[in-house]
């Protein structure tokens, strides 16, 4: 019987019963905050768009960003040791400053805006500025070190590749 | 039966994903990292809604003291020690919860091409464990996205935040065991095969793709480009930002000088001046009290649930013997500040209504509206000698903004239960 199970099902019964406890959780779950939320159809609502919103908006729209950046940087026959080190000394930044607008967006660009300083008593205005000097100084400080590590990368950039230390 | 293949166009193409550095092993790496944030985030939320005492009359933030209202298999009260129970528990939350979003970003990167698998699914097993995993994707997506807006005070949602983040977690946590019971065989093999810290070795030239293992669709791409990064630096840059976020928010939750490091976290700045110099949850403006309220005709009433005990004005509570206690005051938000509180022990209080071995006590404010405008305390909270109605801090008179003409303040008390601007106590 197990065996029918197997063939028919693709996994075990212990597969089975796993799922279908996670799903009778889930489904309970919901139910329960459909049943207690005010505007239960808001919940059902965040819960695909924020799918969508990861998956089919912000997804896409850094991996072409990353893909332009990219491109400009080792275009054609230019791609050498040193452009890969410079693209990298603007991804990290990058990734830096886009992780810190995506998790602070409310209080930085602005929707935040009329509830927190009616009910903190503190203006907003701050942290736009502050993520704009952040942004600054992480993006001149990973400059400042590719411009300390460029006499290496030529170094390197001058041999054509990895050659072994010694001929044994 | 074959299974059905979609076209194989765009992302449905195997071909289509060509970055060299996903793979098994690296989502191995970055599940081995988010799941103790994951962990801990969702325990101490779980610790939250406990400390929220929410079987207590005036707790239930949704309706009633209902079977099913949360999780009331606890049982117990939220202790009263250490007084800076809550400060951590709750600290802890916001900071790994704020700290696991690069991770959880950078591991939904690496896995999306499985989004697109194609045959999307090879077995009723596998449609299934795929569909589970819209819970997962959708449940995080959800639990963290609201998390992180409702502490920065931006309420878009249109629905109550407490219920929904909170069964939100329970869907996430599920999908999640499932997930790590279903996933580990393939972080055993992958860290079998690759070696556990052995890709981290590598420079550029030996940044090779991975291979994929036998038997199991994996993110591995089936075209890869040629690396422009490590494996080391993409993880050490995703750590980097991680630890970068925990460190803002570890700032708020410590208060004092290293509040200073909460640069975009919320809750970095003090407000007023003097002795009142420190955050504000909700402000006097934002409550919308009548001024005269808390003018000189301010009363306390010391109630019973049948009928008034006692009416006290400010001056006679300031005449009763006054207890000074130095307790933090955490805010569910994840922020903290300890300031030094003076006024009158709650079980005097008790006393004077009448009731000295009263089992619990709801707090009143002014405030006309808002879910939190009353909160009651258990036993021991209520019974604890420094469990206080403020009347000072910090050796000055309350501001409006910390809740003159008084306030509650107990220890290892969510912030939200600490009522400001109280104008009636009922004790049970």
């Amino acid at each position: 019987m197990w065996g029918r199970l197997r063939e028919g099902y693709g996994a075990g019964p212990l597969h089975l019963l796993a799922v279908v406890a996670t799903f009778a959780i889930a489904a309970y779950a919901l139910e329960r905050a459909l049943e207690l939320t005010s505007n239960p159809d808001r919940i059902v609502l965040w819960l695909g768009a924020s799918i969508v919103a990861h998956d089919l908006i912000l997804f896409p729209l850094y991996a072409l960003l990353g893909v332009l950046v990219a491109g400009a940087f080792l275009r054609g026959d230019r791609r050498s040791r040193l452009r890969v080190a410079a693209l990298n000394h603007v991804r990290v930044p990058a990734l830096f400053s886009g992780v810190l607008l995506l998790v602070w967006y409310p209080l930085v660009a602005g929707p935040a805006d009329r509830g927190f300083t009616r009910l903190t008593g503190l203006s907003k205005d701050v942290y736009l500025e502050r993520w704009l000097l952040l942004s600054a100084a992480l993006f001149a400080a990973s400059a400042v070190v590719f411009v300390l590590r460029l006499p290496a990368l030529r170094r390197a950039a001058g041999r054509p590749g990895r050659r072994p230390r010694r001929t044994a | 039966m074959r299974p059905l293949r979609l076209p194989d166009v765009g992302p449905f193409r195997r071909g289509f994903w060509r970055s060299p550095l996903r793979g098994p092993w690296l989502a191995s790496m970055l599940s081995a990292a988010l799941l103790p944030l994951v962990a801990v985030c969702a325990l101490t939320g779980f610790v939250s809604h406990w400390a929220y005492d929410t079987d207590l009359g005036g707790n239930s933030v949704w309706g009633g003291a209902t079977p099913g209202n949360g999780f009331d298999l606890y049982g117990l009260d939220w202790p009263t020690s250490p007084t800076w129970l809550y400060a951590v528990t709750q600290g802890l939350h916001v900071i790994s919860g704020v700290a696991a979003i690069p991770i959880l970003l950078a591991k939904l990167w690496t896995v999306i091409p499985k989004l697109f698998e194609n045959p999307p699914a090879l077995s009723p097993a596998h449609a299934l464990e795929r569909l589970s995993l819209v819970l997962l994707v959708g449940g995080s997506l959800f639990v963290f996205s609201t998390g992180v807006i409702n502490i920065q005070l931006w309420y878009p949602f249109g629905f109550s935040f407490v219920p929904a983040h909170y069964y939100g977690a329970i869907v996430m946590v599920a999908a999640l065991a499932l997930h790590v019971g279903l996933k580990l065989p393939v972080m055993r093999a992958a860290f079998r095969e690759r070696g556990v810290t052995r890709p981290l070795h590598e420079d550029l030239e030996r940044t090779k793709p991975e291979p994929g293992l036998p038997g199991v669709v994996t993110s591995a791409p089936s075209n890869p480009a040629a690396p422009t990064l490590t494996r080391r630096a993409l993880l050490g840059g995703v750590g980097a930002a991680s630890a970068g976020l925990a460190v803002m928010t570890t700032g708020q939750v410590a208060g004092g000088p290293l509040a200073d490091l909460a640069v975009l976290a919320p809750r970095g700045r003090g407000r007023g001046d003097g002795p009142n110099e420190f955050p504000v949850n909700k402000t006097f403006a934002a409550v919308n009290i009548e001024r005269d309220k808390v003018g000189p005709d301010w009363r306390l009433l010391l109630h019973t649930p049948e009928e008034r005990r006692a009416e006290l004005t400010r001056e006679a509570l300031l005449a009763m013997d006054q207890v000074t206690a130095e307790l933090p005051i955490a805010c569910v938000e994840g922020w903290s500040t300890t300031q030094t509180w003076t006024g009158v022990r709650l079980r005097d209080l008790a006393r004077l209504a009448g009731v000295p071995d009263a089992s619990q006590m709801e707090a009143r404010s002014m405030q006309p509206r808002g879910v939190l405008r009353a909160a009651s305390l258990n036993r021991g909270q209520l019974m604890h000698p420094e469990a206080l109605l403020a009347l000072r801090v910090n050796g000055a008179d309350l501001s409006l903004d910390h809740g003159y003409p008084a306030r509650i303040i107990v220890p290892a008390l969510p912030g939200v239960h600490c009522t400001k601007w109280v104008g009636k106590l009922v004790f049970a």
